[in-house]
């Protein structure tokens, strides 16, 4: 487990809650484009340190652990 | 999206040892297919789905949570396990 990088990802809306369903007249139902073994596109995100960090980087080296955490500080 | 800094005190909070990222732009959720839209009124909203996702060493996915699948991180880390194994047996 040391060898493997644990990056959690913090993301928020805009909006801090979710809508009623009652107010949304149209979802567009969101479905990873993405499938167990195909090549993970690069990305480069900011770290809480304002540094970039491209997924490149850990390419031959780590395993990564990729957490997408939805307002990760409130109650929802 | 949160800010770095809005990460950073949240990190330290609650002493997270793992880096915090921002996807500030979207882009790296939009490329993954994980930011979902709703049309609210006359405007749309976007936010991201949760998910857990895996990447070996080659940059090869492994494992995909997402929604609800995503709230439990047993199974992503039994994979991190797993490759961790495959890594040391070679």
């Amino acid at each position: 487990m040391k060898r493997t990088v644990a990056l959690g990802l913090l993301l928020a809306a805009a909006i801090a809650a979710p809508p009623l369903a009652r107010q949304v007249h149209k979802s567009q139902v969101a479905r990873m484009t993405l499938k167990v073994g195909d090549p993970a596109p690069d990305f480069t995100l900011l770290t809480d340190g304002w540094k970039t960090v491209k997924l490149s980087e850990f390419r031959g080296k780590k395993n990564v652990f990729l957490a997408v955490y939805v307002l990760a500080f409130t109650d929802g | 999206m949160d800010s770095p800094a809005a990460n950073a005190a949240f990190a330290k909070q609650i002493g997270i040892k793992f880096p915090l990222l921002s996807d500030m732009n979207g882009k790296m959720l939009k490329s993954y297919g994980i930011l979902k839209g709703y049309d609210i009124e006359n405007d749309t909203y976007e936010w991201a789905l949760r998910a857990n996702i895996v990447i070996d060493k080659q940059g090869i996915i492994q494992l995909i949570d997402e929604g609800d699948g995503a709230v439990d991180p047993n199974t992503a880390l039994s994979m991190c396990t797993t490759l961790h194994k495959k890594g040391a047996a070679k």
